[in-house]
């Protein structure tokens, strides 16, 4: 068993809304090994969204420890947490947040400009993560210039570029058909089985259990339950895909 | 590391038409800047450069000016005999008694404007050295005859060569066109100094003495010969600095700078802040976005800065090719512009919009930019990134 990338101990978050205190995560312990596809699950409001912000170091949790990567992020300043999730983090969002005046290439690079890498590198590194996501040819291409499918792989090859330790998804096929949905679900579990990255997913898509190897449910900001996904008993082979 | 250059220069570009009106009025703020300062340095230019080094100017002792100065014929047979002052061929010594008045003239247009007369005799275009004759003669003595500045010429009924001037209780013929290197003689009428005097019903011959002092000469003690006769109550300076003290009456103008282009500096300030609001606004996820990548709140604010300096740039450039639109079209449209100095008199300037005049209105523009941009700046660099991703 490799040792666990995430760490959550105990972790609550409560939001001031007004005069009242709202509960949106009650004391969650998890962990993630390294190089798994995991699935945060559960109904809205249940704390999904909370938990892959707190892994992410987005936001800080009011109780509780959050430890990625072997970091304690609990402690982290604003700037010091965004320094750190440039290096081991890669995001991918529901509405993809590709920046529209950049092209899908520039969109790449972006957070190789973080980086010590010279424009040459940064230019071929992100040639290769949009190769990967199967849009070489569609570099300068901006944003609105392709299609939701398209975008969404764009922001995949962007969190990739990096090779980050963790890749963080936000309902990443929320806003695509059922055959992009498709598509990039299976390019999660390549990074994932293939790159050896770990990918966790909130998703609302009862078929995305099927892809993943390890399914956490939440409901009223608790972890309710945590199983193996279709991926996870399977172990699919490499290529990838729902038994 | 910073975002790229690129990045914000392409979000201007994107917002372009949506921020013309902001592009507009900063273009309003440079042009009202830019112009008012080629006047004021145009004047100055025009007032500083009719003086020469090499003369002085004899006034009655707490005259700051021709048109309130008088002095009697005994004076200027004195003085032109003191020790230091330079002759010419004939052992002439270099002298210019001077007559000034300032009567009204009917301009073209039918306003009344005061012109300044100069009452001079020959010796008038020695001391004034720069001052040619381009066109007809000079006028001979006690003959109703009128030499024009260039500037004047068809700015007035009757300024053209040929024609005949009214003012005072007579009218004049216009037989000469004179030229001075753009000084404000340009904007004067030359006559006859006794036939000025009678005409304006002057109990003294002259206003005052121009006269050059010969090479080599001490100035000073001549200035003190003149100013500590204690005949006459006289007082002497350079010519350069009787023109520089004409020349501060143009700080009033400064005061007109301040009011007009100020508050439309001011307005085109609060535009660009609320352009760049605006954009906060719009891309409060693009910013939360950026900062989840890791990009820190200081990268945030130097681009949204860039922006809305770049913003301003723009609206530099389009104010910039306005004024010099707009100085053209006077110049073309209207001529020299009469400035009404100090003593009464118009000078007439022509708007000269230079690289200084330019520079300061890049340098009002390029504040208009950055101080109204820094608060919007300052507001999308404090989002924080869970609050900002939460909007999508």
């Amino acid at each position: 068993m490799p040792e666990p990338l995430i760490a959550l101990r105990d972790v609550s978050r409560v939001y001031r809304r007004g005069a009242d205190d709202v509960h949106a995560l009650e004391h969650v312990s998890l962990t993630i090994a390294g190089g798994l596809f995991a699935a945060l699950m559960g109904p809205s409001g249940s704390g999904k969204s909370t938990l892959l912000n707190l892994l992410s170091g987005i936001d800080r949790p009011s109780g509780g420890d959050v430890v990625v990567a072997g970091k304690r992020l609990n402690d982290l300043s604003e700037d010091a947490l965004a320094r750190w999730r440039s290096r081991h983090v890669g995001l991918i969002f529901q509405f993809y947040n590709l920046i529209p005046v950049l092209s899908a290439l520039e969109n790449v690079e972006l957070p190789l400009l973080l980086t010590a890498l010279d424009r040459r590198e940064r230019l071929a590194r992100a040639r290769l993560a949009l190769d990967v996501v199967g849009l070489g040819a569609r570099a300068a291409h901006a944003p609105a210039e392709l299609s939701g499918g398209e975008q969404q792989r764009v922001a995949i090859a962007r969190a990739i570029v990096t090779d980050p330790d963790l890749i963080i998804a936000d309902e990443p096929t929320g806003d695509l058909d059922a055959r992009n949905a498709d598509q990039i679900l299976r390019l999660l579990l390549e990074l994932s089985h293939e790159l050896q990255k770990t990918v966790v997913m909130v998703t609302h898509d009862p078929r995305a259990s099927e892809w993943v190897d390890i399914v956490f449910h939440l409901e009223k900001g608790v972890l309710k339950e945590t199983y193996a996904g279709g991926a996870g008993k399977a172990r699919a082979p490499a290529t990838g895909g729902p038994p | 590391m910073s975002l790229p250059i690129s990045y914000s220069v392409r979000n201007v570009r994107a917002r372009l038409r949506r921020t013309s009106l902001t592009i507009a009025v900063i273009a309003l703020a440079v042009v009202a800047s830019a112009v008012f300062l080629a006047l004021i340095s145009s004047l100055q230019r025009t007032l500083v450069s009719t003086g020469s080094p090499a003369n002085l100017v004899v006034l009655r002792k707490g005259s700051d000016n021709d048109g309130s100065s008088m002095l009697t014929l005994e004076a200027y047979q004195a003085i032109r005999f003191f020790d230091g002052i330079a002759r010419n061929a004939e052992g002439q010594p270099i002298v210019s008694p001077e007559m000034v008045v300032q009567p009204t003239v009917r301009a073209v247009s039918g306003t009344r404007e005061n012109v300044l007369a100069r009452g001079v005799e020959p010796m008038a275009l020695v001391v004034h050295d720069r001052v040619r004759i381009v066109a007809g003669r000079m006028f001979r003595p006690s003959s109703g005859e009128a030499v024009l500045g260039a500037g004047t010429v068809g700015r007035y009924q009757g300024a053209r060569l040929g024609e005949e001037l009214a003012f005072g209780r007579r009218r004049w013929r216009v037989v000469g066109i004179m030229e001075a290197a753009g000084s404000s003689f340009e904007s004067e009428v030359w006559v006859d100094a006794r036939e000025l005097a009678s005409d304006a019903n002057r109990p003294f011959p002259y206003s005052g003495i121009r006269l050059r002092v010969a090479a080599g000469a001490d100035r000073d003690a001549l200035v003190r010969r003149i100013e500590d006769d204690p005949r006459y109550a006289l007082e002497a300076k350079p010519e350069t600095d009787y023109y520089a003290e004409q020349a501060k009456s143009s700080r009033s103008l400064y005061v007109l700078l301040v009011v007009l282009a100020v508050p439309v500096g001011i307005a085109a300030g609060l535009g660009a802040a609320n352009t760049m609001f605006a954009a906060v606004q719009a891309r409060t996820v693009e910013i939360g976005t950026l900062r989840a990548l890791g990009f820190s709140r200081a990268t945030i604010l130097r681009a949204f800065l860039l922006e809305s300096f770049g913003v301003a740039m723009v609206g530099f450039a389009v104010g910039a090719v306005g004024t010099l639109a707009l100085a053209a079209g006077i110049g073309a449209v209207l001529g020299d512009i009469g400035f009404t100095a100090a003593t009464f008199t118009t000078n007439l300037v022509a708007l000269r919009v230079g690289a200084g005049d330019l520079a300061a209105a890049f340098l009002f523009a390029a504040a208009i930019g950055i101080i109204g941009g820094l608060l919007p700046a300052w507001r999308a660099a404090r989002l924080r990134p869970v609050e900002a991703l939460r909007k999508a």
